[in-house]
């Protein structure tokens, strides 16, 4: 396992990923815990904000309308921490590889419509204990350019 | 009257992995590696069975804040290491903690457990506006 240091402060994206409705219903709901079938997301568990799914609910909710589930943030903000781990600059074995740790800080809600750019970078790459360890950080700003989600996301190399 | 927080505040969620939670999960977010959706494939990569995709349980420790301050769109942060796989039939208990309430924000340590009382994150940290 040899990571090259010299490939810290390389950068990937910017990706651009449009929030859908749906996408974010059927997100929070598979998280939630609920039965999805043909033509459906399934039943909302009772523990899960209707903020989330009933828009008419959330029209009358602190928001609004609806929102996304925060850490929603992870099925675009990944994206440059895949290619980095996929990178065969890099040349990690992806057999060896498990998600060791992750940070997302949400800076502001996000919605359906919205339109999400993300940017990362590799931010360390080091061995210890014969493990390796890859850190990137990614930033996603919204369509008005506000920085929106803040993440830090680890891989280890196991041997 | 809007609900206060203080340090020393307790909150618990428990949350079931069932048998194809990890397939529903992987349809939602993408995440199709084989070792969470193949049970042979995960015991190819010595995890003795298919596991649960890390990101949905850090999606549950934000369920456990977003119930505590009683709004998703308040959650600031959330920040863990994964240190032990979530199987299929495991069920998981969060425990949450206030340490600090400061400027309208709020910061809980969590832990989550297994059934078996085995801890499958560490250092687990949220942070909530409660303004």
């Amino acid at each position: 396992m040899a990571l090259d240091k010299q490939f810290i402060g390389r950068e990937y994206g910017p990706y651009r990923y449009t929030l859908g409705e749906e996408k974010l219903r059927e997100f929070t709901l598979a998280v939630g815990g609920a039965k999805p079938g043909a033509g459906t997301p399934g039943e909302p568990p009772a523990h899960v904000s209707p903020l989330l799914y009933d828009a008419q609910a959330a029209q009358a909710g602190p928001h609004g309308g609806l929102i996304a589930f925060p850490s929603f943030a992870v099925v675009f903000a990944i994206r440059p921490f895949s290619a980095a781990i996929a990178d065969p600059a890099l040349n990690i074995n992806m057999q060896m590889l498990v998600h060791g740790e992750q940070d997302l800080e949400f800076l502001d809600v996000m919605r359906p419509g919205d339109v999400m750019t993300t940017t990362g970078r590799v931010a360390d790459l080091y061995e210890r204990a014969r493990m390796g360890f890859v850190v990137v950080t990614s930033e996603s700003r919204n369509q008005h350019g506000a920085l929106v989600v803040k993440g830090t996301w680890s891989a280890i190399i196991r041997g | 009257m809007p609900r206060t927080y203080q340090p020393g505040d307790t909150f618990t969620h428990v949350r079931e992995c069932d048998r194809y939670r990890p397939i529903y999960y992987a349809g939602a977010s993408g995440d199709y590696n084989p070792i969470h959706i193949d049970p042979e494939a995960g015991t190819a990569a010595g995890l003795n069975g298919n596991i649960l995709q890390g990101l949905c349980t850090l999606g549950w420790v934000v369920e456990a804040i977003a119930g505590f301050v009683e709004d998703p769109g308040r959650v600031r942060r959330v920040k863990a290491r994964f240190s032990r796989p979530v199987r299929p039939e495991d069920t998981i208990t969060f425990q949450g903690r206030v340490t600090s309430v400061q400027d309208g924000r709020l910061t809980a340590e969590v832990s989550a457990t297994n059934q078996r009382g085995e801890d499958v994150l560490k250092g687990a940290v949220v942070e909530a506006f409660i303004g």
